[in-house]
């Protein structure tokens, strides 16, 4: 049983991450009803972004006391504006001209973008996976038989504030309205003065920061990073976002966490070689009997 | 092409017709193998050609009907182990090659339509979606369950073709020429599909599902006949190199095999035949010949550059661009390419070919 | 009346494959012709060198390259053949591939300047590769394949159909069932772990050598908690690692290399408490590439290596500082078996040359020459092959993690 509760928290601690992203797919999806193949990636580069502000800071391993704030902040926000950055320039040198184009050919654009930005990433730091520093202490906290490292606790306790402040910001900023007016509508938005394209590079530039703060969180958790991370990573995620209703903030976040414990349990109960088949098998059949997920609400089929 | 029609207008008339281009190009790629006289050079041609028997089924369900399937590889693999398993120690069945080139093509066409089946609701980027689910579960699955599939070794000792008596052994040669007629089986059968009704159907599908229903096609049995046609292809892959490779792994049918088929379909040209048949080839040579060699050039020359390390790079600044400033491919079928252009279109030559049908639906 | 689409399209992609294919028989250009005194000789070189398994092959392929180059300097020959080498990647989108290794082998096969090569790496690339080597009388020697079905058993025997009395297939690394067993007697008998858990990563050596182990270590009277495949590109190793906590093994055996994840499970080890419990596998995670990505939880690390004792072998030595010299890198963990496979084919080529009165050798005078190489000196010992194409006297040094360091433990005499 104590096993049980370990398993739950690896599940919520690897869920959180994958909520993390399945953030940005959701949003992505939600305003232009593109899958943003090159998301998983830039989830990687925010690992790599982290890496690299980390070396120049000078910091190798861990960092105490009221230094740690800094470092944190920097590297976090740090990574998550080259991300956002990152993704807006895909968007507009890629999918900007392919909105009106039928569906193949953004998403095939998507795929050709991953490969780029994978190739990328295997040249910047080679094949291997790369060692990330500690950055913070790793107290663990005893609660029975359970082990709690605050890692963990800060990588949920990330999601769901960054979640919190994206829902914020969504539904109570003008920008944030624009997001979802465009979202509900792109012509209708349009008529009513909203520049989309700013909205939708808004939209970009969010999820893609929300990825890069996952890389972070990512690469401190398991102390290391690969260029072929965000494959896998990003795979799931979306999984995630479908599951917990596509378009739908929390349901992204409660996707993320759901599928990050199963594969916890799978691993446990069943065993590690079948978690990836069991995940996939759980998206296949939420598409086939509840495509709209587990919050979203049924789409009418447009005419 | 442009470039092309120069050359043949300088042909005898009787050269000119369709049935005499294909007839050229057929002894030309008969003579080939005896023209570069090369082992290797054979060798890959019969190992490209399977491949462009994988990107002319795919050609059916992405370039025909409009399923984009990004798991095309998960047919593969079934094709290639339903081959394995019937024709090796591994059970002790040994059935003769040309009847498993039926038996892999049905066993992966019933596949086809398994794995087709619960995309039917689907919308396309969704679809696309399950179809690539369905690509990392079934290599996997056939990781796992070593008892069967012989696991990460895979089941290896696969018989060769035998032919009258003949059997192939391991020089390519035979392998390609098997090859060869293979493709222009599917070739032939592909064409003759899409000009006939399933073919306009699946065209009907493909630019608007709605009201292709409304006009009275069945969606769900036109969508799992595209799954199953172009899965069924896979199964005559799969026994082609299987049988010359004698062997079969599971790190063989990967995510990327589907995405290197999808690319030659963006790459030659979507729902068109010769252009997906070249575009496999193109990218094949590149695969095998242009970048490795490129590279020892490199590395003669003193350059420090791996290109073969920059494939993933390479292809996809290939669909990237491609999507980007020609989506119709390099030899686009006038259709698509009015589809993808829409307006842009010369429509009296689209008329004059004969597709009278879809002017009249739009 | 133009040609259809149809035919202008297979027009034109007739005329690319010749134009590809033309740009192919360049190869064979410039090799000397059997009975030559003069020309350029090749060694194929057949291995990953690309994308994820670039870690482990190109290391590898240095040790050939370094063999070739020396020789080149040394006068190879006596000067009358140039010696190069021809070097093939057969991994296809960054993971070995059967098919493009079979490739490869073609195109040394079609060259008639390739006496010899080395490689590949991986037992299944090698299954592809036998049948057609042993079809061309093309001798190749592996620096690293570990499965048993390749020498030994019907399945070794169903890779020789063309030729069944003639072995072209060598290597100089040791079995798995060798190895795996010898892994579970240093587990069980001397380093006395009694429970241990034991995971592979489902690939050909990692899942051959573990299963080996994980049957010897019973055999032997131990107990094996459980026997899990991690999957490819797997990051997240937590969940398993936890799973292996509640068992509460003696140690924890890994069947893989470093690069399919043999770090980052030390790694993590660390992250979920299991850093005091030993961790134990093969040559796989032999290289320095291992110490890194495990970080601070490599210590209590063991490993073996086939081969002696590298620190008293004083081949070995020049070995490592010529290597390091010329690539500016650490060597990798099959880098001094493949610098080994490369020499003997030298050695078997240059005998051949002066057996044949300073004239080209046949494929088949070389793969004589050896197939009777015995007690030849290396960086990794004495080696040679016995009938099967297996070598002799094989020997595992056990080596212990401790401050970051691997530290020489003991040398096993494996029985042949």
């Amino acid at each position: 049983m104590d096993v049980f509760f370990q398993q739950l928290i690896n599940g919520l601690s690897l869920g959180g991450i994958y909520a993390l992203i399945a953030l940005g797919y959701t949003m992505v999806y939600g305003i232009i009803e593109l899958i943003n193949f090159a998301h998983g990636d830039v989830y990687t580069l925010g690992t790599f972004f982290s890496l690299a502000i980390l070396t120049l800071l000078g910091v190798d391993s861990v960092v105490h006391g009221p230094a740690l704030i800094g470092v944190l902040a920097v590297t976090i926000l740090g990574a998550m504006i080259l991300c956002g950055l990152t993704g807006v320039i895909i968007e507009r040198l890629a999918y900007r001209r392919l909105r009106n184009a039928p569906k193949l050919a953004p998403l095939i654009t998507a795929i050709g973008m991953s490969f780029i930005l994978e190739n990328l990433m295997l040249y910047w730091r080679g094949p291997s996976p790369v060692p990330f520093p500690q950055v913070i202490p790793n107290p663990q906290f005893a609660l029975g038989a359970v082990t709690i490292q605050a890692k963990q606790i800060i990588v949920v306790l990330l999601a769901v504030v960054l979640m919190v402040v994206l829902q914020t910001f969504v539904y109570n900023t003008r920008l944030g309205k624009a997001m979802r007016a465009t979202a509900q509508d792109k012509d209708a938005a349009q008529l009513m003065g909203i520049d989309i394209n700013t909205t939708i590079a808004l939209t970009f530039l969010i999820g893609s920061a929300l990825a890069g703060a996952a890389g972070f969180v990512s690469g401190m958790y398991y102390g290391s990073t690969w260029f072929f991370n965000g494959f896998g990573a990003g795979l799931k995620a979306f999984t995630a976002a479908v599951l917990g209703g596509i378009g739908n903030l929390a349901g992204a976040m409660l996707g993320g966490f759901l599928i990050g414990l199963i594969e916890a349990m799978t691993t446990q109960f069943i065993s590690d070689q079948w978690s990836n088949v069991v995940v996939f098998s759980v998206l296949v059949l939420v598409l086939i009997f509840r495509p709209s997920g587990l919050l979203g609400e049924s789409l009418p089929n447009k005419v | 092409m442009r470039l092309i029609a120069p050359l043949t207008a300088r042909l005898p008339p009787a050269l000119r017709t369709p049935r005499a281009g294909t007839a050229l190009a057929f002894a030309a790629a008969l003579a080939l193998p005896f023209i570069g006289r090369n082992g290797a050079f054979t060798n890959f041609l019969a190992d490209a050609g399977a491949f462009v028997l994988l990107a002319l089924g795919l050609n059916i369900v992405v370039g025909f009907a409009g399923l984009l399937d990004l798991g095309y590889a998960a047919f593969f693999a079934i094709g290639s182990y339903s081959y394995a398993m019937l024709a090796s120690p591994q059970f002790g069945i040994h059935l003769p090659f040309w009847v498993l080139l039926f038996v892999a093509s049905a066993i992966a066409a019933i596949f086809g339509i398994l794995l087709g089946a619960p995309t039917l609701r689907l919308r396309g980027d969704y679809l696309a979606i399950v179809t690539l689910g369905f690509g990392e579960i079934v290599p996997q699955t056939f990781l796992n369950l070593s008892q069967w599939t012989g696991g990460p070794n895979g089941i290896g000792s696969l018989d060769q073709p035998v032919l009258f008596g003949y059997r192939f052994g391991f020089n390519p040669l035979p392998y390609y020429l098997m090859v060869l007629g293979l493709i222009a089986l599917a070739a032939w059968l592909a064409n003759n599909l899409r000009t006939s009704r399933l073919g306009r159907a699946w065209m009907a599908i493909r630019e608007d599902e709605l009201a292709a229903a409304h006009m009275g096609i069945n969606t769900t049995s036109t969508k799992l006949a595209a799954f199953a046609m172009g899965a069924s292809f896979s199964g005559l892959a799969g026994c082609a190199l299987a049988s010359k490779l004698q062997l079969v792994s599971p790190d063989q049918f990967m995510f990327n095999v589907s995405v290197f088929v999808l690319a030659m379909l963006v790459l030659g040209g979507m729902g068109n035949i010769p252009g997906v048949i070249v575009g496999s080839l193109i990218l094949s040579a590149l695969e095998r010949f242009i970048l490795p060699q490129t590279t020892n050039f490199m590395h003669n020359v003193g350059l420090n550059v791996d290109l073969t390390n920059s494939r993933f790079l390479i292809y996809g600044v290939i669909l990237v661009t491609m999507m980007l400033f020609r989506p119709e491919g390099l030899i686009p079928s006038r259709q698509r390419n009015a589809e993808l252009h829409a307006g842009q279109a010369d429509r009296r030559a689209a008329a004059a070919e004969g597709e009278l049908l879809t002017e009249v639906i739009h | 009346m133009r040609l259809s689409s149809f035919s202008r399209g297979v027009l034109a992609a007739v005329l690319a494959a010749a134009v590809a294919g033309c740009s192919s028989s360049g190869t064979s250009s410039g090799a000397a012709s059997s009975g030559a005194s003069s020309g350029t000789i090749k060694i194929g070189i057949d291995l990953p060198l690309s994308g994820a398994d670039a870690s482990i092959g190109i290391p590898t392929e240095n040790g050939a390259l370094l063999a070739i180059e020396q020789a080149g300097r040394n006068g190879f020959a006596g000067g009358a053949f140039k010696l190069e080498p021809s070097v093939l990647d057969d991994a296809v989108q960054g993971k070995h591939d059967p098919a493009a290794g079979a490739q490869n082998v073609q195109t040394f096969i079609s060259d008639p300047a390739v006496l010899a090569m080395v490689g590949p790496f991986n037992s299944n690339v090698a299954k592809s590769e036998i049948p057609l080597t042993n079809d061309a009388g093309l001798a190749q020697i592996s620096p690293s394949n570990t499965n048993d079905g390749l020498t030994i058993g019907d399945a070794a025997k169903k890779l020789r159909t063309a030729h069944p009395d003639v072995n072209t297939y060598f290597r100089v690394c040791t079995r798995d069932s060798k190895q795996g067993s010898a892994l579970a007697q240093v587990a069980y008998q001397r380093l006395g772990f009694k429970k241990v858990f034991v995971i592979d990563d489902n690939e050909t050596y990692g899942k051959g050598l573990a299963d080996v182990f994980d049957a010897s270590f019973r055999g032997l009277g131990g107990t094996v908690l459980g026997h899990e495949h991690i999957t490819s590109n797997q990051v997240d190793f937590k969940s398993l690692l936890t799973k292996v906590k509640s068992l509460n093994p003696d140690a924890v055996f890994f069947g893989g290399n470093t690069s399919t994840g043999g770090g980052l499970i030390r790694r993590q080890m660390g992250d979920v408490g299991l850093a005091q419990t030993p961790f134990l596998g093969g040559d796989g995670i032999s290289d320095a590439e291992f110490e890194k990505q495990a970080g601070d939880a490599a210590n209590g690390s063991y490993m073996t290596v086939a081969s002696p004792d590298v620190t008293k072998i004083p081949a070995a030595k020049s070995f490592i500082n010529a290597y390091q010299a010329r690539f500016k890198s650490n060597v990798g963990p099959y880098s001094a078996s493949a610098y080994t496979a490369a020499k003997i084919e030298i050695a078997a080529i240059e005998k051949a040359i002066k057996d044949n009165g300073g004239k080209m050798p046949t494929r088949a005078d070389v793969l004589k020459n050896i197939a009777s190489t015995t007690n030849f000196d290396s960086p990794i010992g004495k080696v040679g092959f016995d009938a099967n194409g297996d070598t002799t006297s094989p020997v595992l040094t056990l080596l212990h993690v401790v401050n970051g360091k691997p530290q020489v433990v003991d040398v096993i005499q494996l029985k042949s």
